[in-house]
């Protein structure tokens, strides 16, 4: 394994339990999902709803329980830590969530949601928390007076900063941001996408960015992998991904997002049919009901199809795309 | 040409506890007949406040000022009693709204809300308008219409619920469609489903779209002219080649800089 990896990811499994009054349902999440982010890189995991991208940064994170599966983040297995030693990693790692609306404690002044993480790890208390805290607003572009603000004198895009802020002010290496700027207006969302940059390189932070936006995506993402119902289809340095993507629901993926320009309007086919989250997985490829690859058969309906390589760094779950590179 | 839709002077103001809020300051467009044509703005631009100022259909702590027309096929909606707006919601003038989950009701068949448009509208059959509703949810691309028919809207994916949506509001074939954020709870491949499916409805029943979006790159896809409003006012209007193009106001230019814009791989045939 290469030194430089922060975070190691193999064979993750989360399954989903319900226990309704008639029948008990399991639904897996994530199914042998595994990935490694080298020392500051930003790894953007993308994927339509339900493809379980949350779900596996909130595993990663400790958040809720993996079924299966090894986590490693410098080396320290993170699936077997407990109690304090947990409560100490969790210092490492830390998470910005799409919605600063429901983020944020209505009841919490700006200052006191920021210093939380400060008092809670022992780092600073009183007036050296507050210079902290007066620090983190201002790395964030908010000012030291919003300190004594609550978040719903704050427009969304000062609220999801205060939420940057309260991640950072744990001084974590290692930042989970989950549709961070998802739920903001556009200009503030570059503006905030912005910050992130400038944040990220100053800090030399090692980013799990989860985003649907695949514009977005490309903007700060130094690799990419892309989730279709529970695993990783596939994987590749950011530039090769968009350059030259290998399986067809990335393809139709990037196909669908609308063009920039109204001069660059194309006919296109629309990928058919939505993603079956939840309904009984069919056996093999799960993209194989909408998949417009001009070689799928039968063959693609044994096995399911594993996250071979095809080129440098490259990787793709699609044994047509596999036989492909065979023939030429 | 005459226009279909012209809104002038619009005003509208929200009460809230600290006095009011101009939601809509002194807008004026107009609509011409089957063309598309995109209202975009950010969060508190004002956009929804016109779709529901135009429908009739704002809150009761709203307001429209004095001085405000909406000129729909020659009459003033705003002037017009209930009993007529409603004879023209469904029939000359629909909606389609951001969350179908939301604006679908939750406890009847999806085929009887499709049906229930023509029964409003004079249909005396139960039966034609059932099969009216049938063959239009077949028209949206439900598959299995006749069964899907009898679905409730919980049981249909996002996506499903919005074709039912469009196949409500252009059951009637009216002259002018609001569709207010049609497709931005939508993941990107359906939406892109649903806006070709609403091009497609659009051009065979020759329907005027008002598209209201925050997204420019909806209003590079389908519109062929653009209004953009920013605090409740209209600060630039222009085709949509242009506005991509030759904008003319800071704040559009704001926009299309801040605008994520994807570049695209080389299309290997």
């Amino acid at each position: 394994m290469n030194s430089a990896v922060l975070l190691s990811v193999r064979g993750l499994r989360v399954v989903h339990r319900s226990t309704g009054l008639l029948a008990r349902t399991e639904q897996t999440a994530v199914d042998g999902v595994g990935f490694d982010i080298a020392r500051g890189e930003t790894l953007a995991l993308v994927g339509e709803s339900g493809c379980g991208k949350t779900t596996t940064a909130r595993a990663i994170l400790r958040l809720i329980d993996a079924d299966a599966g090894t986590v490693r983040y410098d080396g320290k297995d993170l699936l077997a830590l407990r109690g304090e030693a947990l409560r100490r990693h969790r210092r490492q790692m830390q998470i910005v969530f799409q919605d600063p609306f429901t983020s944020l404690n209505p009841r919490h002044s700006v200052g006191a949601i920021v210093a939380e993480g400060l008092i809670v790890h022992d780092i600073a208390r009183g007036a050296e928390a507050e210079a902290r805290v007066a620090r983190l607003l201002e790395e964030v572009g908010l000012s030291v007076a919003d300190a004594s603000r609550y978040p719903h004198e704050l427009s969304g895009g000062q609220r999801q900063r205060v939420a940057i802020a309260r991640a950072l002010a744990v001084d974590p290496e290692f930042l989970v941001l989950d549709e961070a700027v998802s739920a903001l207006d556009v200009t503030t969302q570059a503006q905030v996408l912005a910050l992130l940059a400038r944040i990220r390189a100053a800090r030399s932070l090692t980013c799990l960015f989860i985003a649907h936006n695949l514009a977005v995506v490309q903007q700060i993402a130094t690799s990419v992998a892309v989730m279709y119902e529970g695993r990783i289809i596939e994987q590749a340095p950011a530039a090769a991904l968009f350059a030259a993507p290998q399986h067809p629901y990335t393809r139709a993926l990037l196909d669908a997002v609308p063009v920039s320009d109204p001069r660059d309007r194309h006919v296109r086919i629309p990928l058919a049919g939505d993603p079956v989250t939840g309904r009984a997985r069919a056996r093999g490829c799960a993209f194989f009901p909408r998949c417009p690859h001009p070689l799928k058969n039968a063959d693609c309906t044994t096995a399911v199809p594993p996250l071979g390589e095809v080129a440098a760094h490259a990787f793709a779950a699609c044994i047509k795309v596999h036989t492909n590179l065979e023939t030429t | 040409m005459t226009a279909l839709l012209s809104v002038d002077n619009l005003r509208v103001a929200y009460a809230d506890r600290s006095g009011e809020r101009r939601a809509v300051v002194d807008l004026s467009f107009s609509v011409e007949p089957g063309e598309i044509v995109a209202l975009v703005g950010e969060s508190g631009s004002g956009k929804t406040a016109t779709a529901l100022a135009i429908m009739g259909i704002l809150s009761s702590n709203a307001r429209v000022g004095p001085g405000s027309a909406v000129r729909f096929e020659g009459r003033d909606l705003l002037t017009l009693p209930e009993r007529e707006l409603r004879d023209l919601r469904g029939r000359r003038i629909s909606m389609v709204f951001q969350e179908p989950a939301a604006a679908l009701n939750p406890v009847m068949r999806v085929g009887d809300q499709v049906a229930e448009v023509a029964l409003v509208h004079g249909e005396r059959s139960t039966t034609r308008a059932r099969d009216q509703a049938i063959a239009m949810l077949d028209r949206v691309g439900l598959p299995d219409a006749a069964t899907r028919y009898r679905a409730y809207p919980h049981e249909l994916s996002g996506g499903m619920r919005q074709r039912v949506m469009l196949a409500i509001a252009l059951l009637l074939k009216p002259a002018l469609v609001i569709a207010d954020e049609p497709t931005s709870a939508l993941d990107v491949t359906v939406q892109a489903q649903v806006l070709q499916l609403l091009l497609e409805l659009q051009k065979e029943s020759q329907t005027a779209v008002l598209l209201i979006t925050h997204d420019l790159g909806v209003v590079a896809e389908t519109c062929s002219r653009a209004l953009v409003m920013k605090d409740g006012r209209l600060v630039e209007e222009a085709s949509v080649d242009a506005l991509f193009h030759a904008p003319c106001h800071d704040y559009t230019r704001e926009l299309l800089a801040a605008m994520p814009r994807l570049v695209r791989p080389r299309v290997v045939a």
